[in-house]
C-alpha cells in the first residue's frame, strides 16, 4: 500500500514536471511561426557565397542549428536527423542546411563537421556559415546563451521548417519522432496536417471520443447539447400551447 | 388600435437602436480606413471596435425586428408590454456593459467569442466575467420577450395554425396571416438559438468558476457558437421580412398577402433548415464528421432559396405592371430585397464547399452578411421605423428629400459592399487590422469602402434626424 502510494506520487510529480517542460518547448515552438526567416549571407567551403533566399526560392529546406565545437547535444542532434532520413526517405525533396551560430566556426570546420557524419558528399545536406548570426537567430526565435565556465553555448537543439517564400512554417525543438519529421516537412511543403487534442478526463462532454484501439472516433455526450436547444424549443412550445389553449395543442 | 405604452416603447426602442447604429459605422468606417493606411490604431483598439461593432450591429437589427414584430403584432393579439419593457431595460443594461468591456476593458476577441478565446485573457482581467454576464443578460431578456410574445400568437392559433399547416389542405377553414406565420416561425428559432445561448454560457461559467477542473470540448463550443451567431444574424432577417410582408401591400395602396401553399411550405422549410444551416462554418474543421458538412450545405440552400424565390415572387407579382403608391417606406423594402437577394446569393455562394475551400475567412464573408445587412435588413427595419414615425405625427413627406436618402444609400452601401467582394474574390483575409504589402488591393479597396461607407452614413443621419424626431413627438405626446 504504501509502495504504491510513493509509486503513485512519483508518477505525479514526473508527469508534471515533464508536462511542464514540454509545455515550455511547444510554447517556444510556436514563437516566429509564419515570420519570414532573415535573408543571412551563407557560406559554404569551396562554394559561391550565397543567402537563404536562394535556398528556399528553389527549393524548401529545414534549418538546424548547431556549433563545431558542442560537446553536447548537437552530434546526436545531426546523428538522429540523419538515421532517421536515410532510413526511410521522404516522399517529397527537401534540402537540410546545417547553419552555425558560433562566430568563431568557419566554413572548413563545418566542411569537416560533414565529413565526420558522412554527409559531405550528400547533395541533400549544406553546411554553412553565416556573418549574421544575431540577425538570423532573433528571425527565428532562437536564443543561445554562451556559457563562459564550460566554454559552452546553453542552446537548444533547434529545427526549423522554412518553405519555398521563406516563411517559418514549423519548429522542432529536440530528439523527435519520425511522425513529427513529417509533419514538419510536409509543413515546408505547405501541406496541412491535422492535429488533435489529447483525451483529458476533464472534459465531459465531447462531442466525439477518439478511441485508440479501433482509431475511430465515438459520438459523445456533447452531441447531446447540440440537440438540447431544439428539444427545449419544442418543448416550451408544446407546453405553452397546451396551457394556452386548456390542452388542445393542434 | 395601438395602445399608447406600445407606441411609446416602440418609440424608444428606435431611438436606441439609430444612435447605436450611427456609432457603430463610425466604428466600421474607422475600421476600413485603418485598413487602408489612413489612420494608424494600435491592433488591440481595431479589434475591440470590431468586436463591439459586430456585437452592437447584430443585438441592435435583432431587437429592432422584434420590435417591429411586437407593433405590429398587437393588430392580431394582444402583447405583454412587461415583456417588451423587460427586454428593453435589459438589453440597455447589456449593451452599456457590451461597450465598457470592449471599449474600456479592451476585450477583442470578435462578435464570435469562438473559445477557447474568452479565456485567454489579453485585457482587463474584469472583462472575461463582465462579458459572460452581459450575454447571459441579453439571452435571458430576449428570452423572455420571445416566448411571450409566442404565447400570445398561441393563444388565437392553434400550433397546426401558427405554422399554417392548414394551407396544405384544399379549402383551409382558417386563414393565418402571412405575418403570424412569419413571426411564428421566427420567434421558434429565435427561441432555439437563444436556448444555445443559455447553455452556452452555462458551460462558460462552468469553466470559468471550476478552474482547470472542467474544461470545455472546443468542438463542441464552435458548434454551439455558431448554432447561436449564425442562427440569430438570419432570424432578425426573418422578423423584417414578417414586417415586409405586412406592410409592403398595405402602403402600396393594395390588398393584403394572404397565405398560399407554397409560402407556408417555403417557411415551415425555413424553420428546419435554419437551425442546421450553420454547419456551414466547420467547413475547415476537419475533426467535424463529413456527413454534418454535407447537412450544413444542403441546408444553406433549403432554408434560404424557398423563402427567397416566395418572397422575390409575391414582390414582383405586386409590383409589376401594376399600379402602386409608391413611397419611401416600401421604397426601401423594394430596395432591401435587392439586397438580401444579392448578399443570399454571396452567401449560397460560400456554403457551397467547394467554393468555401477559396473564399474561407476572406472579405467575402463580411462582403455577403453586409449586403443582406447594410441593403437589405436594415432597410426593412429602416422602413418600418419609417412608416411608424408617420402614423402618429404630421404626415408631410418631403419627396426630394426621400429621393436623396434613397439615391445616397444606393450608391454608398453599393459601393462599400462592392469594395468588400472585390476583396474577397482577391483573396484578402477579413478581420486584419492592417494588411501586409503582399496583398496589394487591400489598402486601396478598403479606402473606397469607407468613403462610400461615408456616403451611406449622410442619409442614415438623415433619416435619424426625422424619425428621431417625430419618435420623440410620440414619446411625449398623451394620445
Ligand atoms: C456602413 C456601415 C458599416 C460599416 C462601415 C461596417 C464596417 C465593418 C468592417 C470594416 C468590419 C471588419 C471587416 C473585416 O473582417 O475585415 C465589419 C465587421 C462586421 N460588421 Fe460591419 N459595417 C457596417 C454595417 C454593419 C451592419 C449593418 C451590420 C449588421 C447588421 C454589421 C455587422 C458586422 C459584423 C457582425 C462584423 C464582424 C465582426 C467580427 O468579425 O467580429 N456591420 N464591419
Amino acid at each position: 500500500m504504501y509502495k504504491s502510494f510513493v509509486f503513485f506520487a512519483l508518477i505525479v510529480l514526473l508527469t508534471h514536471s515533464s508536462s511542464a517542460q514540454s509545455f515550455s518547448d511547444a510554447m517556444k515552438e510556436e514563437i516566429n511561426i509564419y515570420q519570414k526567416i532573415y535573408d543571412a549571407p551563407l557560406q559554404v567551403a569551396g562554394k559561391p557565397p550565397a543567402s537563404f533566399k536562394e535556398f528556399y526560392s528553389q527549393q524548401p529546406f529545414v534549418l538546424a542549428l548547431v556549433f563545431t565545437r558542442c560537446v553536447g547535444i548537437c552530434s546526436p542532434f545531426l546523428v538522429n536527423l540523419k538515421e532517421t532520413i536515410q532510413l526511410q526517405p521522404f516522399e517529397k525533396d527537401f534540402k537540410i542546411i546545417v547553419v552555425s551560430f558560433d562566430p568563431w566556426d568557419t566554413a572548413d570546420e563545418m566542411e569537416l563537421l560533414a565529413r565526420n557524419l558522412g554527409l559531405k558528399s550528400d547533395p541533400k545536406w549544406i553546411f554553412a556559415v553565416t556573418d549574421s548570426i544575431d540577425q538570423m537567430n532573433r528571425s527565428l526565435g532562437f536564443d543561445p546563451v554562451w556559457d563562459s565556465v564550460r566554454m559552452q553555448f546553453d542552446h537548444d537543439a533547434l529545427l526549423v521548417g522554412i518553405n519555398g517564400d521563406g516563411y517559418i512554417t514549423k519548429k522542432l525543438i529536440g530528439l523527435r519522432e519520425r511522425n513529427e519529421l513529417n509533419q514538419l516537412v510536409a509543413s515546408i511543403h505547405n501541406v496541412f496536417s491535422p492535429t488533435y487534442r489529447l483525451p483529458n478526463p476533464n472534459i465531459l462532454f465531447s462531442c466525439f471520443n477518439y478511441d485508440p484501439i479501433s482509431g475511430k472516433n465515438k459520438p459523445g455526450l456533447g452531441l447531446a447539447f447540440l440537440a438540447l436547444p431544439a428539444v427545449m424549443a419544442v418543448g416550451v412550445l408544446l407546453i405553452v400551447s397546451m396551457s394556452v389553449r386548456k390542452r388542445k395543442i393542434l | 388600435m395601438e395602445s399608447i405604452k406600445i407606441k411609446k416603447i416602440t418609440s424608444v426602442w428606435i431611438i436606441t437602436v439609430l444612435v447605436l447604429f450611427v456609432a457603430s459605422i463610425v466604428l466600421g468606417i474607422l475600421m476600413r480606413l485603418n485598413q487602408g493606411g489612413a489612420l494608424n490604431q494600435a491592433p488591440i483598439n481595431f479589434y475591440s471596435n470590431m468586436t463591439i461593432h459586430g456585437l452592437t450591429m447584430i443585438g441592435i437589427w435583432f431587437v429592432a425586428g422584434m420590435a417591429g414584430i411586437n407593433f405590429l403584432m398587437e393588430r392580431y393579439v394582444k402583447t405583454s408590454y412587461k415583456a417588451n419593457l423587460t427586454a428593453f431595460i435589459l438589453t440597455v443594461i447589456g449593451v452599456v456593459m457590451l461597450w465598457v468591456i470592449t471599449l474600456v476593458g479592451k476585450f477583442h476577441v470578435a462578435w464570435t467569442f469562438l473559445y477557447p478565446m474568452p479565456f485567454k485573457i489579453m485585457w482587463a482581467k474584469w472583462a472575461t466575467p463582465a462579458f459572460l454576464v452581459a450575454m447571459s443578460i441579453l439571452s435571458i431578456g430576449w428570452l423572455i420577450w420571445s416566448i411571450s410574445m409566442m404565447t400570445q400568437i398561441l393563444k388565437k392559433y392553434s400550433i397546426a395554425q401558427a405554422f399554417a399547416w392548414q394551407h396544405f389542405t384544399k379549402d383551409p377553414s382558417v386563414k393565418t396571416p402571412p405575418f403570424i406565420l412569419i413571426s411564428m416561425i421566427t420567434l421558434v428559432g429565435v427561441i432555439t438559438c437563444l436556448f444555445v445561448a443559455v447553455v452556452l454560457m452555462a458551460l462558460y461559467f462552468a469553466e470559468f468558476l471550476s478552474k482547470g477542473s472542467f474544461v470545455n470540448d472546443a468542438l463542441l463550443m464552435k458548434n454551439l457558437t455558431y448554432f447561436f451567431g449564425h442562427t440569430i444574424a438570419n432570424e432578425m432577417l426573418y422578423l423584417g421580412l414578417a414586417v415586409l410582408y405586412e406592410l409592403f401591400a398595405e402602403v402600396g395602396g393594395k390588398a393584403k398577402w394572404q397565405t398560399s401553399w407554397y409560402v407556408a411550405l417555403a417557411w415551415n422549410f425555413t424553420l428546419i433548415f435554419i437551425l442546421t444551416a450553420f454547419f456551414h462554418h466547420l467547413y475547415m474543421d476537419f475533426v467535424q464528421p463529413e456527413g454534418f458538412q454535407i447537412i450544413g450545405q444542403l441546408a444553406s440552400y433549403m432554408a434560404s432559396l424557398p423563402a427567397a424565390a416566395v418572397t422575390v415572387f409575391s414582390v414582383w407579382v405586386a409590383v409589376y405592371r401594376t399600379k402602386i403608391k409608391w413611397s419611401l417606406t416600401n421604397l426601401l423594402f423594394f430596395i432591401g430585397v435587392a439586397g438580401w437577394v444579392i448578399g443570399g446569393f454571396g452567401a449560397v455562394i460560400d456554403a457551397t464547399i467547394s467554393n468555401n475551400v477559396v473564399l474561407h475567412n476572406t472579405l467575402w464573408v463580411p462582403a455577403h452578411f453586409h449586403s443582406y445587412n447594410v441593403m437589405g435588413n436594415v432597410l426593412f427595419s429602416l422602413a418600418f421605423f419609417y412608416w411608424f414615425s408617420i402614423q402618429f405625427t404630421e404626415k408631410v413627406v418631403n419627396e426630394r428629400l426621400s429621393k436623396l436618402v434613397l439615391s445616397l444609400l444606393i450608391i454608398g452601401g453599393a459601393g462599400f459592399l462592392l469594395a468588400f467582394y472585390l476583396g474577397g474574390a482577391d483573396s484578402i483575409p477579413r478581420r486584419y487590422s492592417n494588411y501586409p504589402a503582399e496583398f496589394t488591393s487591400a489598402k486601396p479597396l478598403a479606402l473606397v469602402g469607407a468613403a462610400f461607407a461615408t456616403v451611406y452614413l449622410i442619409p442614415i443621419l438623415i433619416l435619424f434626424v426625422t424619425i428621431t424626431k417625430r419618435c420623440i413627438k410620440v414619446l411625449f405626446s398623451s394620445r
